[in-house]
């Protein structure tokens, strides 16, 4: 027997019906854009702009215009990848490990973390793929037959898992994010009314009509997807760390680092969907849908990574001390009173401090409070992959090489660029498909136990 | 049985008997009552999923987690082959003088291919069981079966009684009964 629960707080407040959803979401798809929309979209475009000039003149003139050397060979790009790779995964985590622990609240906030991810994993690309130099080459990083004597790839190099676990991330999330936009596409088909529009959401809603037997597959193949999903995640971030972890380089050959990339992963990725939702609910006025329930619920999850990569930064510390191998405790001592000690502890202030603000339930309940403490989670992760990179590198076995290493115009200019990619896609998916996933929320309404 | 079997469309079947609802509720039970009497529902349309109502109108298990796991294990097979062709038959690499065979280091590559197939295997299963395309027209029995109404369609045949079946539908809640035929409607 099915009861309307009396005990747990409604997961959609504000009394909606079904028709009230489509209604509510469908706005900003079947209206002209609004003035935020475009003062955001412009923005974005600007930045876009950027990331184009950055790249034309890194592609024209060679890679030299970048900073790094000769002991930092990945500075600001590897930094970038790993920062955009790990903001990825809070999409997979709230569609696919939610949805395997049945956490319900997840339905108003899957769709557009699941976009995130798409999006991120596109910025993430592209630092690997350009940093290789002669990207025109890039396909000699596959397993393709080829005229050196056969001379294939190599699999023993977590750089090539990274590219299988990349793009393999990339499609099943694509894949994932376009079954699940399915049913909502068809609710727009028949709703637009202009002939361009009919087409192309016809084109893709691929006939859709809700019917029982279509239903019962779909949400099959979305348990099944979440199944494959969760090991993927984890995989993708756990070769990442590989790619670190498998060097002889103090201070990134450890065994932690899987563990602790997952959760710092994790940890950025709910930082950047709090950023992003907190400005979507107020602008969109989804306040009902994303409610201050979701943003407690987030907030604890922070909380919670936050603090299991803090416990990484201080396990690294120990380590370095109790192996008693000199190079290491070097590496780690440099870190936190070296050179760079500005970005070390710009980390720990915003990754491990900040986050335990999260204990207050005023500070997970205050959406603009929410909206500041994720914008220092996302600047402390990419302090947190700068310091591994930057500090591991800059100082190492040979004193006579050691150098400093600090970001050239272009390497800036297309990190700022990637957030113009990021954000024209994430405005265009804003205005061009529901951002909540309406036939989700429609079935949570009545708040069944 | 092609993705587009003409067959297939609401258009083609005899005249079936439709009914709307508003109610979540009273669509289950209806559901219930019209299937309690040996009445074969031909389908169901609803704007989102509705627990249970696949068991009651008798939908099997569906075969996509059998299909899922076949295509896993050619992801992993085809994998492992093509290393294995790659590393140890066609340009073995002499890496510190170790034996040339499988290592642990080609999991990640193997796992990675295996959820490949698995994801898109199934995917274009499921496509295909829902006769799913790019570009394929739908056939709606009513405008806002994606928005908010739920819609029952029973296909007549000489053991449905028309009768009982309509007064059924209108006693279950159903906010509208309508007779479909040939593509036209017809409130009744």
């Amino acid at each position: 027997m099915i009861h309307d629960s009396i005990i747990r707080e409604r997961l959609v407040t504000g009394d909606k019906t079904a028709a009230d959803v489509t209604r509510d979401i469908s706005r900003p798809i079947l209206n002209r854009p609004s003035n935020a929309w475009k003062i955001g979209f412009t923005l974005s475009v600007i930045f876009l702009a950027i990331f184009v000039i950055s790249l034309g003149y890194t592609l024209m003139t060679g890679i030299g215009v970048w900073n790094i050397n000769k002991s930092v060979m990945w500075g600001w790009d590897i930094t970038n990848f790993v920062f955009w790779v790990g903001i990825g995964h809070a999409g997979t985590l709230i569609s696919a490990v939610l949805l395997l622990f049945r956490q319900k609240w997840r339905m108003s906030i899957n769709r557009s973390a699941e976009a995130m991810t798409i999006f991120a994993v596109v910025c993430a690309a592209m630092f690997p793929v350009f940093h290789m130099g002669r990207v025109w080459v890039g396909y000699w990083a596959l397993p393709l037959p080829n005229a050196f004597g056969s001379l294939w790839t190599n699999f023993n190099s977590p750089l090539l898992w990274d590219v299988f676990a990349i793009s393999t991330y990339f499609s099943v999330s694509l894949l994932f994010w376009y079954i699940g936009l399915i049913p909502d596409i068809a609710t727009i088909r028949d709703k637009v009314k202009t002939k361009a529009a009919k087409y192309w959401y016809t084109f893709f809603a691929m006939g859709w009509t809700g019917s029982t037997r279509s239903w019962a597959r779909y949400e099959l193949v979305s348990l099944i997807l979440a199944g494959l999903s969760t090991p993927l995640v984890l995989s993708v971030h756990t070769i990442v760390s590989t790619d670190f972890a498998t060097s002889v380089i103090p201070g990134w050959h450890t065994t932690i680092f899987p563990p602790y990339f997952v959760a710092g992963a994790i940890f950025s990725g709910f930082g950047m969907v709090a950023t992003l939702l907190v400005v979507a609910r107020k602008v969109m006025n989804y306040e009902n849908y994303i409610t201050i329930g979701h943003l407690d619920a987030m907030t604890k999850i922070i909380m919670v990574t936050g603090s299991i990569v803090g416990i990484a930064y201080l396990t690294e510390f120990f380590i370095a001390w109790y192996s008693g191998v000199e190079y290491e405790q070097y590496a780690f001592i440099n870190r936190a009173f070296g050179p760079y000690w500005w970005a070390y502890w710009s980390m720990m202030s915003c990754n491990l401090i900040a986050p335990q603000v999260f204990w207050f339930r005023w500070a997970r309940t205050t959406p603009w409070f929410v909206f500041i403490m994720s914008i220092f989670v996302n600047v402390g992760m990419w302090f947190e992959r700068f310091v591994i990179i930057v500090t591991s590198l800059h100082r190492d076995y040979l004193p006579s090489s050691w150098v400093m290493y600090s970001g050239s115009l272009t390497e800036i200019g297309l990190f700022l660029g990637t957030f113009g990619i990021f954000f024209t896609l994430f405005f265009l998916f804003a205005k061009y498909l529901p951002v909540i996933n309406m036939a989700e929320v429609k079935s949570i309404l009545r708040n069944r136990e | 049985m092609g993705i587009l079997d003409k067959k297939l469309s609401l258009r083609n079947r005899n005249k079936m008997i439709v009914g709307v609802w508003e109610d979540e509720d009273a669509l289950m039970d209806a559901t219930s009552e019209i299937s309690h009497k040996g009445i074969a529902i031909h389908d169901i349309y609803t704007p989102y999923p509705v627990h249970g109502l696949d068991r009651i109108i008798g939908v099997k298990r569906s075969k996509l987690a059998r299909v899922a796991f076949f295509c896993g294990l050619t992801g992993l097979i085809l994998m492992t082959t093509m290393i294995y062709y790659m590393y140890v038959i066609d340009w073995p690499i002499n890496v510190g003088n170790k034996p040339v065979r499988f290592t642990p280091s080609w999991i990640p590559v193997m796992f990675e291919g295996m959820v490949l197939c698995t994801a898109y295997g199934m995917g274009f299963f499921f496509f295909w069981r829902n006769r799913m395309l790019f570009g394929v027209k739908n056939d709606l029995l009513d405008e806002r079966q994606t928005d908010d109404r739920m819609v029952m369609a029973v296909e007549l045949s000489d053991s449905i009684n028309e009768q009982d079946l309509i007064s059924t539908m209108k006693n279950k809640g159903a906010v509208e009964v309508r007779e479909f035929h040939h593509g036209v409607q017809t409130v009744i």
